[in-house]
């Protein structure tokens, strides 16, 4: 398991997917500040947020070969799991997956190559301040 | 004072995920939902966000040098017809959480149009599809998992926050005919690369690499027919563990395996599938075996049967030669944004913009963009028409079919506001403007 | 040998689809015949001259050679089921280049999209290039995929490359691939068909292979577990009766579908 001996953030992998928050934050409202706090959060190996060593809630920059995003960090509930961050499914995890699909029609959202460096001062975008930086004017 | 009239609706269908829950109770009073019972905390929000509020659309818009103004219904349909006809290649996409009538529509507008038409089973479950497609599918319903399985292994999937009530249900905690103890009637077993919520409920949870299920799969499989392999580990689990995985499957009574986006989207997609269904099928040889998959969408099933029954395709499909064609990865959505192959695009009862990679997204929007959407979104904030329809499932009846393929009939609880149009009116009418516009 | 040429003198906005570009379509047609040939265009008709400037002869099938010129990565399904004749590309072609094709030769000199040569009946397909996914591969839930002919590949190729080959010794139908490299799951659900990598090989190569022969001879990132060792060899003899010589060390395999199979992998030593 060489994950498991190499750790370093610089070499994490990313997972995304649902999470109870994000479903109830998205149905009251894509556009609403809970939102963000429910999906625009990274989750973190207890041992892997040490190193970090920040307070819970700090923005780091999540970065990928397809991207990078500013989201909320903190302590994953579903750990252990050394190595490994997770993103709830939606706009902040999108900007950082990996959109090929190899051919088979789905983009493969989990199990990117990461790396996460903390950004204290770091701005955490709403939905819509996100999505219009993909617009072209 | 006045006396407050409370309408209780009882037995009604929960629109949020593939469970479908057939039973909970909604109190209205004025029209407005006032308290759920039952329901999972992702459906009862879902209930009080169809109420009035300031993210929910009242009326069409249509934007006008950068601003969104109000539109008559036949205004809003005459533009969006314009840009449909005019397209040379049209995305028609979306349709999973909506009834199954306003599906079928969907496929009616697209083969006038010539378009490709696609449903959310693209970036979810169309992995499962390709692989049911390859190799076939052992499989039943969940009324038979809830009263006979003894064994139940969730796989990628994390039902705990996706599926909130399938434990308590079907799967996990509920009584069944031949279970009549419940949860302790049942060995759990998780596969999943984090300890999740589900699986630190479970009997047995195997922390596998992320991105590695295939190998596992492929281990225990060779293992279930008495062949001993090389290595000592696979995929982060150690060869005992798989050993006792593969006695366990074997010595049940009754199994299943649930699975979800942790096989379909990560590395080897649709290949998971198939050699996970490959492995319920060879477990046949020994005890009972079937597998499921966890739909998302509550109506995402739905879509691809109508899809099916319609076009002969669940997803993905190019109608641009007038007959369909089926072929995800080059028909499918995500990939045709990437490469920028279409040139406007209707949304129906999605958001896009938040679910599809960033990639995908920009491209997007550099082509028209309508979108058929009572909230609200990323996707909609930034169209060029918006739509807004009564929420399905609650101001509108209909079909939907729940994840193992069992229709049930959605119930309606409330008027929609402003007399806005159900889904499947909108898309009528957006056909007869088509027909119109084309002559026909 | 006559040739006809077609010169791409318009990109279209959208895919183009462009079947009827093939020897047998070509063959006895007069270069204004040819050019009104249609293609499609998203959902409209339109007509080969619309977007290429056609000029030569046409013939007999049997002694046609159609040369194409241009950057044709937005233009599918070229040499569609083609029977005889030839065709060469100096460009890169979009999806679905000779599916389908029962016989006759397609030179790409250039790089190849997803689905080149699927289903192949016969025939020989070289690319100088990369393939994209799904080469010579079944289409969705078919479980025939080539079941004869020869693809060549300089360069990599795909995801899925060769799926559900299938091989006849009666009939003396041997498939075969030979390329530079591979993504992931090379050959899968194989029944017969010959692969042959001058590279490395990505993860899964061979997976659910029920009989047939893979030759590596580079590296594998990650060897399927189902695949089990059985010796090392000096040559391998391929179904076709062809010789490799070389130090391989030999896999039996795919034992995730059989517990005996002379499904073979073999990966340089």
């Amino acid at each position: 398991m060489e994950r498991r001996e190499e750790m370093s953030l610089e070499n994490l992998i990313l997972l995304t997917g649902r999470t109870i928050n994000q479903g109830v934050a998205l149905e009251g409202g894509k556009t609403t500040k809970e939102n963000v706090r429910a999906a625009a959060i990274c989750t973190f190996d207890h041992e892997d947020f040490k190193k970090l060593d920040i307070i819970s809630g700090t923005p780091v920059k999540v970065s990928t070969d397809f991207g990078e995003v500013i989201v909320y960090s903190t302590i994953s509930e579903e750990g252990p799991h050394p190595g490994i961050i997770f993103i709830p499914m939606g706009p902040w995890a999108n900007q950082v997956v990996n959109p090929d699909s190899q051919s088979c029609g789905t983009p493969t959202y989990k199990g990117m190559k990461a790396k996460v460096q903390v950004v204290k001062d770091g701005k955490v975008l709403g939905a819509l301040e996100l999505i219009k930086t993909l617009i072209e004017v | 004072m006045a006396v407050r009239k409370i309408k209780t609706v009882y037995d009604v269908v929960c629109p949020f995920c593939g469970t479908l829950c057939d039973d909970l109770e909604v109190d209205v009073v004025d029209n407005k939902i006032t308290e759920v019972r039952n329901g999972c905390q992702i459906g009862t929000k879902k209930f009080f966000a169809s109420n009035p509020s300031e993210h929910r659309y009242k009326t069409p818009l249509i934007k006008v040098n950068g601003s969104f103004k109000e539109a008559s219904w036949d205004e809003a349909l005459d533009k969006a017809a314009d840009i449909l006809v005019k397209a040379k290649r049209p995305l028609l996409y979306g349709f999973s959480s909506t009834e199954c009538e306003a599906q079928s529509k969907g496929v009616e507008l697209a083969e006038i149009l010539g378009a490709i038409l696609d449903n959310t089973a693209s970036v979810c479950h169309g992995p499962t599809i390709l692989a049911e497609q390859d190799v076939g599918v052992p499989t039943s319903t969940l009324g038979e998992y809830k009263n006979r399985a003894d064994l139940v292994i969730f796989w990628g999937c994390n039902p705990v926050h996706a599926h909130p009530r399938h434990l308590s249900r079907y799967s996990e905690f509920v009584r069944g005919y031949f279970r009549k103890d419940g949860r302790n009637d049942r060995f759990i077993v998780v596969i999943d690369p984090r300890n999740t919520h589900t699986a630190q409920i479970a009997d047995l949870f195997i922390q596998v690499n992320p991105s590695e299920d295939y190998g596992l799969l492929n281990a225990i499989r060779a293992i279930l027919r008495g062949v001993e392999l090389d290595e000592k580990e696979v995929a982060g689990v150690s060869m005992e563990n798989i050993k006792e995985l593969a006695d366990k499957v074997k010595s049940c009574n009754f199994g299943v395996i649930f699975f979800g986006m942790g096989l379909t989207q990560s590395l080897a997609h649709h290949r998971n599938i198939d050699a996970a269904i490959c492995l319920t099928r060879e477990l046949n040889d020994h005890t009972k075996f079937l597998i499921t998959p966890m739909r998302g969408h509550y109506n995402v099933t739905g879509a691809n049967q109508v899809f099916t029954w319609i076009t002969g395709y669940p997803f993905s499909i190019d109608f641009s030669r007038g007959y369909p064609r089926y072929n995800p990865g080059e028909f499918s959505s995500v990939e045709l944004l990437l490469k920028d192959q279409v040139d406007a695009s209707l949304m129906v009862s999605t958001d896009p913009a938040s679910n599809f990679p960033a990639a995908s997204v920009k491209n997007m929007f550099k082509h028209p963009l309508i979108a058929i959407e009572p909230h609200e979104t990323p996707t909609s904030v930034n169209a060029d028409i918006i739509l807004p329809p009564a929420y399905a499932g609650i101001e509108c009846e209909g079909t939907a079919y729940r994840m193992d393929s069992i229709p049930l009939r959605l119930r309606k609880v409330k008027d929609a506001p402003n007399g806005l149009l159900t889904d499947r009116e909108i898309l009528e009418r957006l056909i007869e403007k088509v027909k119109e516009k084309k002559g026909e | 040998m006559t040739q006809v040429k077609l010169k791409l003198k318009k990109q279209p906005n959208v895919p183009l689809e462009a079947e009827s570009i093939t020897p047998d379509n070509f063959a006895g047609k007069n270069i204004n015949e040819i050019k009104g040939l249609i293609v499609y265009h998203g959902k409209e008709k339109e007509k080969i001259g619309d977007y290429f400037d056609v000029s030569g002869e046409s013939s007999e099938i049997n002694d046609l050679k159609i040369i194409i010129e241009g950057d044709l990565s937005n233009i599918k399904r070229i040499g569609e089921k083609m029977t005889s004749g030839e065709i060469i590309i100096n460009g890169n072609v979009g999806m679905h280049v000779g599916n389908q094709m029962g016989g006759g030769k397609i030179l790409i000199n250039g790089n190849a999209d997803d689905w080149a040569g699927a289903m192949l009946k016969g025939g020989e397909l070289e690319i100088t290039g990369d393939a994209g996914n799904y080469i010579g591969s079944a289409y969705r839930g078919y479980w025939k995929g080539m079941e004869n002919g020869l693809i060549k590949v300089k360069g990599k190729v795909g995801h899925e490359s060769m799926l559900w080959a299938r091989s006849s010794k009666g009939a003396k139908k041997f498939p075969m691939l030979i390329c530079g490299g591979a993504a992931s799951f090379l050959g899968i659900h194989n029944h017969g068909g010959t692969i042959i990598v001058e590279g490395d090989v990505d993860r899964c190569a061979g997976a659910d292979q029920a009989w047939g022969t893979i030759v590596i001879k580079g590296k594998v990132s990650r060897k399927l577990p189902s695949f089990k060792k059985m010796g090392e060899i000096n040559e391998i003899t391929l179904p076709n009766g062809d010789v490799i010589k070389g130090k391989f060390i030999e896999y039996s395999g795919d034992h995730a579908t059989k517990k005996e199979t002379n499904g073979r992998l073999y990966i340089a030593a």
